[in-house]
């Protein structure tokens, strides 16, 4: 009986097989010059045969006890644990008044909630099927989801989990390439809703739309451009005191093991250039696309942050759990390196700096996700998110999982 | 398509007498090798062998058509209720499957053609230098050549949701011919 149910079903499944026709043709292609793909342009030619390429990611929940929280180290005191898991790709996190936690991704196409029940969370998708929805932000009641090729926004979704979502994209005007456009987004304190264009390119010369950061009105309207030569950022805050934005970018591939550096920067006021794809990090000239005095008026960072660290997410610590020596200092996330013969970053370092940028000193702070000793990792930290209590919730981005951390005496 | 009968009813046998604990069910090994063949090793144009497939990448794709990102309408039903559990299941399996290489009609012009251009636009780099794949990069080597074919199309043409844009970008500017050679070479791989 189970044979014949069996063959049966394999009987269905070979004739919708055979039924299958092949996806109409599409229309006979124009080659056009065919430009190297994004991520290998600036590869020279002893580059060729270097295996280095993007890591893959994990597409499937990791349970709790799959998960490296035995290896993490911190500072004294501090405490990691396993917060959530099970959320395929999980990168930027916001939270709405009512506590809830949205979670942007990006190949997987999903947004995540979690609600923390009292020592017990949930998650559950929200919206799927998505391009990069990696974008998150929420103000007065209202999730933001931006995808490369769409923006959504859920009203009232803490109380009304089933809410249709406001289709603002046409608004937006977003530009169509995908490579490097994936969102950090977030709302600042004036209110304006910030986006970044990345490059879509390891190096080139990005074009009116990209490499840029702009600031629009919530509702899509009165878009400024407020930084260029921006190469891609995927992480920003506003400092606590001056309440100017301070923003990570990655720096290119294809120039080395060691350089240039990825970026930490600070922006007192609009308009300013960032410097690609001529400068980079802490003034190195480009190797491709030179000009005379290629540092002239680039705001160079406030701190080089590593080689192909992968700078993620900023957060200036502004709570009272842990010591107060953590008061205003920012938390920066790095995925960690593809494009480097030994890895380097997989951790979550603490920036101290003056308030306008000076005496900045990098500090490892989460760590223990790289294995040194076979060049391995076991986790990508990409975003943090401060609770009320003061506890700093991490994402990692491999594993689908959140860690809180948290500071006892 | 003919359809050797008595050898499929042999395949599900043996399916059947294989499953053991922490393996898909039979009836899932089933319904993969209708179109998929025994263990992955499929011969119907078009459908890709899974048969020694990076774990990872059939994962990834796996997780992609149950999403509905990439879209398989024969494989949808099926897709729906599997787990991410299941899932893994179901890439361990193929990813141990031993993998026959698909018969190809071996045209020395196009395979040399076709060879220059994997050298130029560097698909050793991802898919390694024989092609064998790695993590989410699938193996090329010995596979369909209708369906790499195909695929290459699809990545250039309608890089969609859930397709790696790299795979895209690192195809666009080839014309129909070009991907044919590399197609041929490809599914004509059999090792250095």
């Amino acid at each position: 009986m189970i044979v014949r149910t069996l063959l049966a079903a394999s009987l269905l499944s070979l004739a919708a097989c055979q039924s299958m026709s092949p996806p109409p043709a599409a229309p006979a292609a124009t080659p056009a010059a065919a430009p190297p793909p994004a991520w290998q342009q600036g590869r020279t030619a002893d580059q060729a045969s270097s295996p280095l390429a993007p890591h893959a990611g994990k597409m499937t929940a990791t349970p709790a006890s799959e998960l490296p929280l035995a290896g993490i180290k911190l500072p004294p005191g501090f405490k990691a644990e396993v917060w959530a898991t099970g959320m395929p790709g999980a990168r930027a996190m916001a939270r709405g008044e009512g506590g809830k936690i949205y979670i942007g991704t990006r190949a997987i196409g999903r947004v995540y909630e979690v609600t923390d029940s009292g020592g017990q969370r949930t998650s559950r998708v929200v919206v799927d099927k998505l391009v990069q929805p990696s974008g998150v932000a929420f103000k007065d009641g209202s999730l933001y989801v931006m995808a490369i090729d769409k923006v959504l926004r859920f009203d009232g979704i803490e109380r009304n989990p089933g809410v249709q979502p406001v289709d603002m994209t046409a608004a937006f005007k977003l530009p169509k390439e995908q490579h490097h456009n994936w969102k950090y987004i977030a709302f600042g304190p004036d209110g304006k809703l910030y986006v970044p264009f990345g490059a879509p390119c390891n190096i080139c010369v990005p074009g009116e739309e990209y490499a840029q950061i702009r600031r629009y009105n919530a509702d899509g309207s009165g878009m400024e451009v407020i930084a260029r030569g921006v190469r891609n950022t995927q992480g920003f805050t506003w400092h606590p005191v001056t309440k100017e934005m301070w923003f990570t970018d990655h720096g290119r591939d294809w120039m080395g093991d060691d350089s240039p550096e990825d970026e930490l920067n600070r922006m007192p006021r609009t308009g300013a250039f960032y410097g690609f794809p001529y400068c980079h990090a802490g003034g190195v000239p480009d190797k491709d696309f030179k000009k005379a005095n290629p540092c002239d008026g680039v705001t160079l960072p406030v701190q080089t942050m590593g080689p192909h660290a992968a700078v993620m997410g900023a957060h200036f610590y502004t709570g009272n759990m842990f010591p107060a020596e953590y008061s205003n200092v920012l938390f920066v996330a790095r995925k960690g390196s593809w494009n480097r013969t030994k890895k380097f970053g997989y951790d979550v370092v603490t920036v101290r700096a003056g308030a306008d940028g000076s005496n900045a000193k990098v500090t490892p702070f989460m760590t223990g996700l790289l294995n040194e000793s076979n060049d391995t990792f076991s986790g990508r930290p990409t975003y943090m998110l401060q609770l009320p209590d003061g506890s700093l919730l991490i994402t990692d981005e491999q594993l689908g999982a959140i860690y809180r951390i948290s500071y006892a005496r | 398509m003919p359809v050797d009968w008595p050898r499929a009813a042999v395949a599900l046998g043996l399916l059947l007498a294989a499953a053991v604990q922490a393996q898909p069910s039979a009836e899932t090994l089933a319904l993969c090798a209708a179109c998929h063949g025994p263990g992955g090793n499929a011969t119907i144009a078009l459908i890709p062998s899974l048969a020694g497939q990076p774990k990872v990448f059939i994962e990834n794709q796996l997780v992609l058509v149950r999403e509905g990102l990439r879209d398989i309408p024969v494989m949808k039903a099926a897709m729906e209720r599997m787990t991410d559990e299941q899932i893994i299941e179901l890439a361990r399996y193929f990813a141990a499957q031993p993998f026959t290489p698909r018969p190809v009609t071996a045209q020395p012009d196009k395979q040399r053609l076709g060879a220059d251009l994997a050298r130029k636009a560097l698909c050793g780099t991802c898919h390694l230098s024989d092609y064998v794949g790695q993590q989410q990069v699938p193996r090329l080597a010995g596979q369909d050549e209708a369906y790499l074919l195909q695929a290459m199309k699809q990545f250039r043409d309608q890089p969609g949701p859930g397709r790696d844009t790299i795979m895209s970008a690192s195809l666009y500017g080839l014309s129909d011919a070009d991907l044919a050679n590399l197609a041929h070479y490809l599914a004509g791989y059999r090792g250095k």
